[in-house]
């Protein structure tokens, strides 16, 4: 059975690691120069102790091209689950080679077992493959950037990847078992997938683990270490609900630090907007206010999951999907085993 | 032969108008929140004079449903290239069902004929259909904004798409006469309308026509019309040549937006070595190498392209779109023509 999968899939073999090496290439000879360029901007900053002023504004890493290749890898698993796993069924019950491969010596069973593990484990490598060039090509992005929990990238680096290439053709080997043609699975594999990652990304992962809020004081500032992933940002008052802000700011603003967020002085009790005057804030209204808010008892807070969970969120996030993809392939195997020849 | 088309199409016609229904609901439901919101917002500014400050007030306008649908709608003609158009010659080839078309009364220039027409008709239909919701759904958004004609928000409104929808599809039909199988002609349609919409969005689009660059003094200020695309701008020399030089260290001096290394060795000495590092040089300073600059013969330049091209940058794309579209079916109609029965 391995020798009738190799030959049915070569001419596709030899295309994708024609792909691959392509865009290993490129992601190589780019990766390299961008951490040339990181090394040297690093060595630059420490000798003149700037290196805390070093961002993403005032340091370029990598080309555009390049970066939109990376985002671009998204894509991937879906591409996998169209075009090798919604056929892998479909296309033999539209042309009627499983009928073939029936009535010879193996059990169908067996057919599908060699067919679809041979492909779910190529999805795995492909998707590995593709993951491991772009985690380490992100490498010095994610120490300038430290968004590596961020959505979106997240989702190409580290195992995830894996998880959605094996999710996304075993999602398309049992569509094609269910529907037997290849366009509608082709279909259903597409739309299934992108439903899948939207609930998982929107609605589920923030909530893997329970989010930490930390609370600072009005005036002050405080950011999370390392590439922790923000969920949320905002002021309590005394009681502990969060204040409600405004959709725009134009007055003045007190604090500013709490993820991007002021406190418009328009959302303080009155006594304290008294202390502010009117029109701009001099330095000592400015402290007046911040000790009137104070008093009232008036945090910051930041909403988010720490940086040191970035791994268990992968590995939680990788799980689900590999669990999801059993599923569905325990489905495949029952269709397949029911099916009437 | 028109109700033929109709009888192979009929189940597809029927799926493609419950997609458009669903997309329809949440554009509409998530648009007519969006633009209430905004009305507010408009009538607060307007009240208080604070509406010029309205797009520094980091604004967030719509729900996150409602963007990641005018997001997917980027899909939305690579999804009926795929599907619809790649199989249209490739599926009768494969099936044989052209064999017996073909053995009918009706030649096969007529039968392709009818059979592109009204897919290709279908797939502007739905392009326009996609593009209308979009750009509805977007208008707060453009308004606030003003970021119509960067990437991807040009490319989700007005004509382009509808464009984009008839490409995608005569991509997939051509690529499926040539090659007579559907699977590799609908990788050859995700592949091939990928690589052309990057192409031409990241490299072509912005040289469609000659920008226009305006000179202004070194301590002068100006903006281009809002919404226009900036290509480049900088600090340009007597002879009119752009002034550059290496960034990556964070203790130089900006001038303009050019390192001050890069200046006259004259207004290069007047900028003390403490004015490095974050906080930037003093005014004093600035004002003495500003008049130093002036009196070299210095500019401030900005090339861009105004907004009021907007709508013929869109009829450019367009029909660059649709040429290409159109030597994709002469291309079809050759091959079909050509190919023994």
């Amino acid at each position: 059975m391995s020798w009738v999968v190799w030959r049915q899939y070569r001419a596709a073999a030899a295309i994708t690691a024609a792909l691959l090496a392509a865009f290993a290439a490129l992601i190589v000879v780019t990766g390299v120069q961008a951490a040339s360029q990181w090394r040297s901007s690093l060595a630059a900053c420490t000798a003149s102790r700037t290196c805390g002023s070093l961002s993403s504004s005032t340091l370029f890493l990598g080309s555009h091209a390049i970066g939109f290749l990376v985002i671009m890898t998204l894509g991937v698993p879906a591409v996998l689950g169209i075009l090798a796993g919604a056929p892998l069924l479909a296309h033999e019950f539209e042309t009627g080679t499983n009928q073939y491969a029936w009535t010879q010596s193996v059990t169908r069973r067996r057919w599908l077992a060699v067919k679809a593990g041979w492909l779910l484990l190529a999805a795995a490598a492909i998707g590995g493959i593709v993951a491991a060039l772009v985690t380490w090509w992100s490498g010095p992005n994610n120490a300038l950037q430290a968004n590596a929990f961020n959505p979106g990238r997240f989702d190409i680096m580290g195992i995830v990847p894996v998880g959605y290439a094996v999710f996304a053709t075993a999602l398309g080997i049992t569509a094609g078992a269910l529907m037997r043609r290849t366009l509608p699975a082709i279909a259903v594999t597409l739309a299934g997938f992108i439903a899948v990652r939207a609930v998982i990304f929107i609605e589920l992962r923030r909530s893997f683990m329970t989010a930490v809020t930390s609370y600072f004081p009005v005036g002050s500032g405080f950011a999370p270490v390392g590439s922790a992933w923000q969920l949320g940002a905002g002021f309590v008052g005394a009681n502990g609900q969060p204040l409600i802000l405004p959709p725009s700011t134009n007055g003045a603003v007190i604090g500013g630090a709490a993820g991007g967020i002021g406190l418009p002085v328009s959302s303080l009790p009155a006594a304290c907007q008294q202390l502010a005057g009117n029109g701009r804030l001099t330095r000592a209204t400015y402290h007046a206010v911040v000790s009137c808010a104070q008093a009232h008892g008036i945090r910051g807070y930041v909403t988010y999951q720490p940086a040191w969970r970035y791994w268990a969120f992968q590995g939680i996030e990788t799980g689900i999907f590999l669990l999801l993809a059993a599923a569905l392939v325990v489905v495949a195997f029952a269709v397949v085993s029911r099916r009437d020849a | 032969m028109t109700w033929l088309t109709w009888r192979q199409y009929r189940a597809q016609a029927a799926v493609a108008a419950l997609v458009l229904a669903v997309f329809a609901t949440v554009v509409l439901v998530t648009g007519f929140q969006m633009a209430a919101q905004w009305h507010t917002l408009l009538a607060g500014c307007t009240a208080s004079r604070t509406c010029a400050s309205l797009q520094e007030g980091g604004t967030s306008l719509g729900s996150v449903l409602g963007h990641d649908f005018a997001i997917l709608s980027m899909l939305a003609p690579a999804l009926f290239g795929a599907l619809v158009g790649a199989p249209l010659v490739a599926h009768e080839f494969e099936a044989r069902t052209s064999d017996f078309a073909w053995a009918q009364s009706i030649t096969r220039t007529h039968w392709l004929a009818v059979k592109v027409g009204w897919v290709l008709l279908a797939a502007a239909v739905w392009g326009g259909a996609i593009a209308t919701l979009v750009t509805w759904w977007s208008g707060p958004r453009n308004a606030a904004f003003a970021n119509v004609f960067q990437a991807n928000y040009f490319d989700q409104q007005g004509l382009v798409p509808v464009a984009y929808s008839v490409f995608a599809t005569a991509l997939g039909i051509a690529a499926g006469a040539v090659l007579r199988r559907t699977l590799p002609a609908i990788a050859i349609v995700i592949g091939g309308f990928i690589g052309m919409r990057l192409w031409i969005s990241q490299d072509l689009r912005m040289h469609f026509m000659a920008p226009v660059t305006t000179f202004y003094g070194v301590a002068a200020n100006f903006n281009a019309p809002a919404g226009s695309a900036v290509l480049s701008g900088g600090l340009a020399d007597k002879t009119g040549q752009v002034v550059t030089g290496s960034s990556g260290n964070v203790m130089t001096v900006w001038i303009d937006g050019a390192p001050s290394t890069s200046l006259p060795a004259a207004c290069q000495q007047l900028i003390p070595a403490s004015a490095g590092g974050p906080a930037g040089p003093s005014n004093a300073t600035l004002n003495a190498v500003y008049g130093c600059l002036q009196k070299a013969g210095y500019r401030q330049f900005l090339s861009y392209q105004p907004i009021s091209r907007w709508w013929a940058f869109q009829g450019i794309e367009a029909g660059i779109y649709l040429a290409v579209a159109a030597a994709l079916i002469a291309i079809t109609f050759y091959a079909v023509r050509r190919r023994d029965a």
